[in-house]
C-alpha cells in the first residue's frame, strides 16, 4: 500500500517536472526558432537588398552602354556568396541583359512584380527567396536587378533546431528525473510518512506515534505539525480517560473487596448464631422430652399439652435454623456445574413425599429426562423446596396434581412445577421470593418462609430467573431459568 | 537600346499563360510602352545617348572646365546627329546640371565645353584640335578611325555590328580628366600609353 502510494507521488512528481520542463523548452525553442526565423529572414533580405544595390550600381554603365559581358563579369562575383542561385539583370524594358546561375540551374522565371513606386521588391517561396530592385542612373531607370538564393540553409537551421531542441530536451528530463528524487525527499516523503502514521494510528490505535517533522518549513510542516498536535491532544484525552477508569476500577474493586469481607462476617455471624442457637434449644427439646416420658404421671393434661407445644416449637425453631443455615450456604458455597436430570431429582422427592403420606391421592407428571448444566447439590435444594411447597399447598384437597416440566422460551430453557393447590393472589407474587415474607398463616400452612427465597438465590447464583403465576385456589406454577439470556442465545 | 523589345513582351505573355498560378514579370513603365512603338534605334540615336552618358563617368579636374551650373557638349565640324543631340538631352542633367548642346566652327570655341565631338570632317586639323583640347580640360569623343590612338579621349567603334568605344587613358589624364573604373569596364579598349604629339 505505501509502496504503491510511494510511487504514485513520486511518479506524478517526476511526471509534473517533466512534463513543466518539457513544455518550457518546447515553447522556448518554438520561440527561438520563430525568432531565428524572422531574423534570418531579415537578415536575408537585407544581404540580398545590398548585394542588388551593388550589382546595380557597378551595372549601370554595362546597361547605359550596352555590354552585357561586363555585367555578367558583375554578377560572377557572386559566386563567392554560396546562397544564391542565380541572379540576373535586365534592362529598363524587361529584356534580359546578363544573367548568372550558380551551377547551371534553370532560368529564372517567377519574378516579383514592381509597381512605378517601388525600387525593391521580394517574394519568399518555399525554397527559395528571390529579391528584385530597380537600377536607377541619373534618376533614370535603366535596368532591374534580380537575385534568387537558396532557403536550403533555413531547412539546415530547422534541423539544427530540432536536434539541439531534442538534445536539450533529453538533457532537461535526466535533469528532472534527478531533480525529482530531491523533491521526493522534500515533499513526497513527508507526505508518505504522514499518510503511514495515520495509517498506523487507526489501525493500532496508538497515540503516542509522531511524523517526523520535515523541517522544510512549508504548509507540508505546518500540516505535520497540527497532526502532531492532534495525536498528541487525542493522546492526554487517551491518558485521561485511562487514568479515570482505572481509578474507578480501583474504586469498584475496594468496594467489591470491602463488601465481600462484610458479606462474609454477615455470614459467619449468621452461621454462628444458627449454629450457637441449636445448644439451647436441643437442651430444650431434650429435657421437655425427658420432663414429659419420667414424670407424665405427675402432669395432668394442660401440662403435656405445654409440654408437646414447647416440643413443637423447638422443632420448628430448629428447622427455621437449618433452612437459615442451608440459605448461608448457598451463598457461602462454590459452586460446581455439571450435566443433571432434574426429572430423577423431582421423582425421587414425590416417592420420599408419598412414602411419608402414603394416605394422599396426588397425580405426578414429570418428563422421562429434563437435562439442565447446574450444581446437582444445589439443584436438590431447588427441587426439593419446590416439590414440597406443592405437596404442601395441595394438602386440603382430596385429589391433587402435581406437574412438572419444561419448555422453550425465547431460545432458553425454562423449567416449570406447577399444582392445583390453594394457590395466591398474583399482586402478592412478588413478596414469595422474599425470605420470612409467607401469604399464609403458620397454621393454615406449616413453614417459615426461606424456602422460595433460598430458590431464588440459587436460581440467581447460576445466573437464571425465578418468577410465579398463579391465583387463590386456583393453583400457583413457579418457573424458573438457569441460565442467563445472553448465555442462553450463545 | 530597344532592341527586341516586341519580342520581350511576347515571352512575358507566353509565361503568364504557362505559369498561370505564379506571379510574373510585370514591368509597368509608362515609358517603356512608348518606346515600344518607336523603330530600332539609329546608329546615331545610341551615339548621342552614349555621348550623353559619358558624362555620367567622367570628372573634370581642371579649374575652368566647366561651368557650376550646366554641362556643354559641344559638336565640332560635321554633325552627324542633327535634331537627335538635341532630342536626347532635352531636359536631362547630370549631378544637378544642365545639360546643352553647343556646336563649333573652330576648336578655339570650345573654351567652355565640358564634351567635345570631333566630327570626322575635322580629321586633317586632329593634331591641333586636342592640343587645343588638353589644354583646356576637355572630353574629346570622335568617329575618326583610330581616335583614341592617336591621341584622342574617347572613339567610337563597330564591332558584330554594336557600337562600343576605346579609351585613352593617359590622354584623359593629360587633360586633367578621371575616368571612372566603370567607364573603363565597358570600354572595347583601354589605352594606357600618352598620346604622340603629331
Amino acid at each position: 500500500m505505501s509502496a504503491t502510494r510511494t510511487r504514485s507521488i513520486s511518479t506524478k512528481l517526476t511526471t509534473m517536472n517533466i512534463l513543466v520542463s518539457g513544455a518550457a523548452l518546447l515553447l522556448a525553442s518554438f520561440a527561438f526558432f520563430a525568432y531565428d526565423q524572422i531574423t534570418f529572414r531579415q537578415g536575408l533580405l537585407r544581404t540580398l537588398s545590398a548585394q542588388a544595390q551593388i550589382i546595380g550600381s557597378n551595372s549601370v554603365s554595362s546597361l547605359l552602354f550596352n555590354d552585357p559581358q561586363s555585367a555578367s563579369n558583375t554578377l560572377s562575383a557572386l559566386k563567392n556568396a554560396p546562397h544564391i542561385a542565380s541572379a540576373g539583370i535586365l534592362t529598363a524594358e524587361g529584356r534580359n541583359f546578363a544573367t548568372y546561375t550558380r551551377q547551371g540551374e534553370g532560368e529564372i522565371l517567377n519574378i516579383p512584380a514592381l509597381s512605378a513606386t517601388e525600387t525593391e521588391e521580394y517574394r519568399f517561396g518555399s525554397t527559395h527567396a528571390i529579391l528584385v530592385r530597380k537600377v536607377f542612373s541619373e534618376g533614370k531607370l535603366v535596368g532591374f536587378v534580380y537575385i534568387r538564393a537558396d532557403l536550403g540553409e533555413i531547412d539546415e537551421r530547422l534541423r539544427r533546431y530540432a536536434i539541439i531542441s531534442a538534445a536539450v530536451l533529453l538533457l532537461s528530463l535526466m535533469l528532472a528525473l534527478l531533480l525529482s528524487s530531491r523533491f521526493r525527499r522534500s515533499v513526497a516523503e513527508p507526505i508518505i510518512a504522514l499518510a503511514e502514521t495515520a495509517q498506523n494510528v487507526s489501525r493500532d490505535k496508538d497515540f503516542r506515534v509522531r511524523v517526523p517533522a520535515s523541517g522544510t518549513g512549508d504548509e507540508l510542516a505546518t500540516l505535520i505539525d497540527s497532526f502532531n498536535e492532534m495525536l498528541r491532544e487525542i493522546q492526554r484525552r487517551d491518558d485521561e480517560l485511562q487514568k479515570a477508569h482505572d481509578e474507578l476500577e480501583h474504586r469498584v474493586a475496594e468496594r467489591t473487596r470491602e463488601l465481600v469481607s462484610a458479606n462474609r462476617e454477615l455470614e459467619a455471624f449468621s452461621y454462628s448464631v444458627s449454629h450457637d442457637l441449636r445448644g439451647p434449644l436441643d437442651a430444650l427439646n431434650g429435657f421437655s422430652y425427658v420432663l414429659l416420658k419420667n414424670n407424665a404421671a405427675r402432669l395432668d393434661e394442660k401440662g403435656k399439652e405445654a409440654l408437646d407445644s414447647i416440643r413443637a416449637a423447638s422443632k420448628r425453631m430448629s428447622e427455621l435454623i437449618d433452612d437459615l443455615l442451608n440459605l448461608s450456604r448457598v451463598t457461602t458455597s462454590n459452586m460446581h456445574r455439571e450435566k443433571v436430570d432434574l426429572s430423577v431429582f423431582a421423582r425421587s422427592i414425590m416417592e420420599d413425599l408419598c412414602h411419608e403420606a402414603p394416605e394422599r391421592k396426588v397425580e405426578f407428571v414429570a418428563p422421562a429426562t429434563a437435562e439442565a448444566y447446574a450444581d446437582a447439590r444445589l439443584m436438590q435444594i431447588v427441587m426439593d423446596n419446590l416439590l414440597r411447597n406443592a405437596w404442601k399447598y395441595t394438602s386440603h384437597h382430596g385429589h391433587a396434581r402435581i406437574e412438572f416440566g419444561q419448555e422453550m422460551d425465547n431460545d432458553r430453557m425454562v423449567f416449570f412445577i406447577k399444582d392445583d393447590g390453594s394457590g395466591f393472589d398474583q399482586r402478592s407474587a412478588d413478596r414469595l421470593f422474599q425470605p420470612f415474607q409467607r401469604l399464609h398463616s403458620v397454621a393454615e400452612f406449616p413453614g417459615n418462609g426461606v424456602g422460595l427465597a433460598t430458590v431464588r438465590r440459587i436460581v440467581q447464583k447460576h445466573g437464571g430467573e425465578v418468577w410465579a403465576e398463579g391465583a387463590v385456589e386456583k393453583g400457583a406454577t413457579i418457573y424458573f431459568t438457569l441460565e442467563s439470556r445472553r448465555s442462553a442465545a450463545q | 537600346m530597344i532592341v527586341g523589345l516586341k519580342n520581350c513582351v511576347m515571352r512575358i505573355a507566353r509565361l503568364q499563360v504557362v505559369r498561370a498560378a505564379s506571379l510574373l514579370v510585370l514591368l509597368i513603365l509608362g515609358s517603356v510602352l512608348a518606346a515600344a512603338q518607336k523603330a530600332s534605334p539609329t546608329e546615331s540615336q545610341v551615339k548621342a545617348a552614349y555621348l550623353y552618358n559619358f558624362g555620367k563617368f567622367v570628372r573634370w579636374e581642371g579649374d575652368r572646365a566647366v561651368s557650376p551650373d550646366s554641362l556643354e557638349i559641344c559638336v565640332l565640324g560635321k554633325d552627324p546627329f542633327g535634331a537627335v543631340l538635341d532630342a536626347t538631352v532635352e531636359g536631362e542633367s547630370i549631378a544637378g546640371k544642365k545639360i546643352t548642346v553647343r556646336r563649333l566652327s573652330t576648336v578655339q570655341e570650345s573654351a567652355r565645353c565640358s564634351i567635345l565631338f570631333v566630327g570626322t570632317s575635322e580629321e586633317s586639323r586632329l593634331a591641333p584640335i586636342l592640343s587645343v583640347s588638353q589644354r583646356q580640360g576637355v572630353l574629346t569623343v570622335s568617329d575618326i578611325p583610330h581616335f583614341a590612338e592617336r591621341g584622342g579621349i574617347i572613339g567610337f567603334v563597330m564591332q558584330q555590328d554594336r557600337i562600343r568605344f576605346e579609351v585613352n587613358r593617359g590622354a584623359a589624364e593629360q587633360s586633367h580628366l578621371v575616368l571612372s573604373s566603370e567607364l573603363l569596364k565597358v570600354a572595347s579598349k583601354v589605352i594606357e600609353k600618352v598620346p604622340p604629339q603629331t
